[in-house]
């Protein structure tokens, strides 16, 4: 009976999918060009503090459990905030049900305490009521940055930004093995008709490696290497920074209301 | 001669696998009173709010001062249980939960007399501590539905194969659930959401 009841709900549930980036509006309700800016916000805040805030904008819940319930399960499958600070904060909204919450992560409990979270809300419900949505979200994002900041300093860049940065030992590996490759080329071409195996065979036939390597066949290389500079470049493909998750974790924090 | 060999091998065997499966039940266990830790932690947190509570409140003319007598009662019983690991003795969960329930009861009764007070509703401090209450009965119900599936993984672990040979032999028991209240899937929040809900639905 229980298990009965647990599936139902389960099967009638539907977690939002991890957010691409730090401002998301999926109802349009909010001016472009300021969702635009705020997004551009919220990743250069991630930068400097390397605090993740999100905004996620949904016209409704699809769950049959509580605000808090869901939002706390959506928050930890994104996992906002850096695995070692737990520094995320999300601001949910959900348009038809009325419904908005503020969850922290653990790590920013101490600067955006619950209490400040209800005051957030609180001041945003008069914004919504009148259906600016534009001025709720932006006086929101002000108010959550002017809250958590300088609870962490930023390595500069968001961890979108520096997950696509190819790997310093992946660059070293590859450059050893262009030289590696350049040098050993060179070692046959010059020596080439010097080498026999031990029966007096010759093993290299004029000058070319034995083991017959076409080296037009580099060429397919750079064109490897394009392609990671190219996924580094992915992230801004959607046009605007985007996010990328820690794994960060919630316990639970925050305020929820609604208007 | 050969089959002392047979002998030692075998028991050699059966040594090693008891030693990872006793280290791997080591960090389970290890990981149950953790998350215990924590359950605690929210549950102290939510005491500490009380006096607080009780202060603002008693400053509003003429409160009934038997909510707060009842509160501050339930606060000191629950002192009184607090198990510094996680119990594997069933009753004494059970001792855990009925103090911190009386607790929550206690508090819910005391929001409800609230809404007969529209100036303490509106206090600023009190409202504050308000979201803060409901802030940590959310951080309750998430720290307990953690604590129920990390004692899941750990009972899973003791009563497979090979564990379940010598987890008891070892002193591993398998330790107590909270128990779900009907309609548990709600956290225990709804019954804070007195003021809020109201005066939310104005336009």
């Amino acid at each position: 009976m229980l298990v009965l009841a647990v599936t139902a709900v389960l099967a009638a549930e539907q977690l939002p999918e991890k957010p691409a980036r730090f401002f998301n509006d999926s109802t349009g309700l909010v001016d472009h060009g300021v969702a635009e800016q705020l997004n551009e916000r919220l990743a250069q805040y991630e930068r400097e503090s390397s605090n993740q805030l999100l905004v996620a904008i949904y016209s409704r819940m699809l769950t049959d459990s509580s605000l808090e319930d869901y939002c706390t399960r959506a928050f930890e499958k994104w996992g906002v905030g850096r695995a070692d600070r737990d520094n995320g904060a999300v601001l949910f909204v959900f348009i038809e049900d009325h419904k908005m919450r503020i969850q922290t992560g653990y790590g920013l409990e101490a600067s955006l305490t619950d209490a400040e979270c209800f005051r957030i809300i609180e001041g945003m419900k008069p914004f919504f009521r009148k259906q600016d949505y534009t001025g709720g979200a932006s006086f929101a994002v002000a108010a959550m940055i002017e809250a958590t900041v300088g609870e962490y300093q930023g390595s500069g860049k968001t961890l979108a930004e520096s997950n696509a940065d190819p790997q310093v030992w992946v660059l070293i590996l590859f450059l050893a093995f262009i030289l590696f490759s350049i040098g050993l080329y060179l070692y046959y071409r010059i020596r080439g008709d010097h080498l026999y195996d031990a029966k007096g065979r010759r093993r290299v036939q004029g000058g070319q490696p034995w083991y017959n390597w076409n080296w037009s066949s580099g060429g397919s290389w750079s064109s490897g290497g394009g392609g990671w500079s190219s996924g580094s470049g992915g992230g801004g493909s959607s046009g605007g920074s985007s996010f990328s998750g820690g794994g960060g974790s919630t316990g639970g924090g925050g305020a929820s209301g609604g208007w | 001669m050969k089959s002392l060999l047979v002998v030692l091998g075998v028991v050699a065997v059966i040594g090693l696998t008891v030693m990872t499966g006793y280290n791997g039940l080591v960090s389970g266990s290890q990981a149950v009173d953790g998350q215990w830790a924590q359950v605690q932690n929210v549950y102290q947190r939510r005491a500490d709010l009380i006096p607080n509570l009780v202060k603002t409140v008693e400053g509003a003319a003429n409160f009934e001062k038997s909510t707060l007598t009842e509160i501050t009662e339930a606060r000191a019983s629950v002192g009184k249980v607090q198990p510094g690991t996680a119990p594997s003795d069933p009753a004494q969960l059970e001792a855990f939960e009925k103090a911190q329930g009386a607790l929550s009861g206690a508090l819910s009764r005391l929001l409800v007399v609230v809404e007969r007070y529209p100036d303490l509703k509106a206090n600023a401090g009190f409202q504050a501590l308000q979201s803060q209450l409901e802030g940590t009965e959310n951080r309750i119900s998430v720290e307990r539905g953690r604590f129920n599936e990390v004692v899941q993984s750990f009972n899973t672990k003791i009563k497979s194969i090979p564990a379940v040979f010598y987890a008891a032999a070892l002193g591993f028991k398998e330790r107590p659930y909270f128990q779900a209240k009907a309609g548990s899937e709600e956290p225990p929040k709804v019954d804070f959401k007195f003021g809020g809900s109201a005066a939310d639905k104005q336009p």
